[in-house]
């Protein structure tokens, strides 16, 4: 899994309008797959740093908390109703968000638009939590 | 060689609302039944751009859209700046009345999708003297927001592209790339607060779930149609809403999302085209 990070993050790379997106984004944002926690770490839009837990003393401005195989739904080329979106996750019971979520509104669509490159990078990247 | 020019004209009709003068833009192209198409929340009549330029639709049905006061070319009223706009049931009924009386038509199909739809069944069940029928589109009686209505008009955030990251969730992953973009936009520009306004009718106001047993589906059909993926309006919502009213129909589409006609239009049009079958010649 965090080999799938790393690769989104370099994807992340390679797409300047999302890096613009995310100018402004400076925030560690936690990933909790089950038991499984990841600290991604954005500077400006960038992926400086994954960090794997569980972190007591990492802060974090917001989390999103799935299970690994609703993301493997999510990162389907076409997922199902439900998994298309991570607001599709919460309303369906399969994540919640907790946090600051206002600073997730304002950069949702970057923060989506990163999280969906696990869908568009293709194959060969499978999640193994 | 000839430019592509769309048969959809627009002009402008001025209207009283609550005494108050608007100039209120339409569009509409075709002849035949006349179809009144309602946009949704925080967007304008663009939504309605596919149909309108569907030949086979256009052949036997006028249709008609226009945006409501605050969105796309209808300008806010004279004051509006010292104004919060909050959209209600009453001036929305009032509204739609107004065009229907301005625009001389004599009992139109109307077609509503999302707030459009809601107040669809609202003057279904209020004033169906005045129309033949009611395709309420991604429609429900009610659902309270899963979201906060007052993050979309903030100082320090553009609301416009908050609230298009936000009704992304809507859109079926089918809809082609380009007609999900040029939805959103429709999100992107809408006016300060417009689209919080929009929302306040559509996320507090209950007072249409006790009305929907008066339709009477003998005198004027109900059908509503929804898109599976649709996180605002689920099928379960439409199914339960068309429960409600005797003689009602209720189609799921299972590869669109929220903004159908304007998501994907191919994948709609079967159903718009089958909707309006279902309608009074």
């Amino acid at each position: 899994m965090l080999d799938k990070w790393t690769a989104m993050g370099a994807a992340l790379e390679a797409r300047p309008h999302l890096l613009r997106l995310g100018r402004l984004f400076s925030e560690t944002v936690l990933i909790q797959l089950g038991e499984d926690e990841y600290y991604l770490t954005f500077e400006k839009g960038h992926l400086a740093d994954v960090t794997p837990g569980p972190s007591r003393k990492t802060p974090w401005r917001f989390a999103l908390r799935t299970d690994a195989d609703a993301l493997k739904a999510f990162w389907q080329p076409i997922p199902e109703a439900g998994f298309h979106d991570v607001f599709g996750l919460v309303k369906i019971g399969r994540a919640r968000v907790d946090g600051d979520i206002l600073v997730l509104v304002k950069n949702l669509r970057f923060f989506k638009e990163f999280l969906a490159l696990g869908r568009d990078m293709g194959r060969g990247l499978e999640v193994s939590a | 060689m000839s430019a592509l020019i769309d048969p959809i004209v627009g002009r402008y009709v001025t209207v009283t609302l609550s005494g108050r003068t608007h100039r209120i833009y339409f569009e509409e192209a075709g002849q035949g039944r006349p179809v009144l198409c309602l946009h949704t929340a925080g967007a304008d009549t663009r939504q309605w751009r596919h149909l309108m330029n569907d030949a086979e639709v256009t052949a036997t049905n006028r249709l008609i859209a226009f945006d409501m006061p605050w969105h796309g070319k209808s300008l806010p009223p004279e004051g509006f700046e010292t104004e919060e706009y909050l959209l209600t049931t009453e001036a929305y009924i009032e509204t739609v009345l107004a065009l229907v009386e301005a625009l001389g038509l004599e009992k139109p199909v109307l077609a509503g999708c999302s707030m459009g739809g809601r107040i669809s069944l609202q003057l279904a069940a209020l004033h169906a003297d005045r129309f033949s029928g009611f395709i309420a589109i991604e429609a429900s009686d009610f659902q309270p927001a899963w979201y906060d209505i007052d993050w979309f008009h903030r100082p320090d955030a553009h609301g416009g592209e908050m609230g298009a990251a936000l009704v992304s969730a809507n859109i079926s992953p089918y809809a082609p790339n380009a007609e999900r973009w040029n939805t959103l936009w429709m999100f992107m520009q809408s006016g300060p607060g417009v689209f919080r306004g929009d929302l306040s009718f559509y996320t507090k106001d209950e007072s249409l779930i006790p009305r929907l047993p008066q339709i009477d589906t003998a005198k004027t059909p109900v059908h509503i149609l929804v898109g599976s993926y649709d996180l605002t309006c689920t099928p379960e919502d439409a199914q339960r809403t068309a429960d409600a009213i005797p003689g009602a129909t209720c189609t799921v589409m299972e590869e669109l999302g929220h903004f159908p006609m304007s998501e994907h239009p191919e994948g709609f049009r079967p159903f718009f085209i089958d909707a309006l079958d279902k309608m009074p010649a």
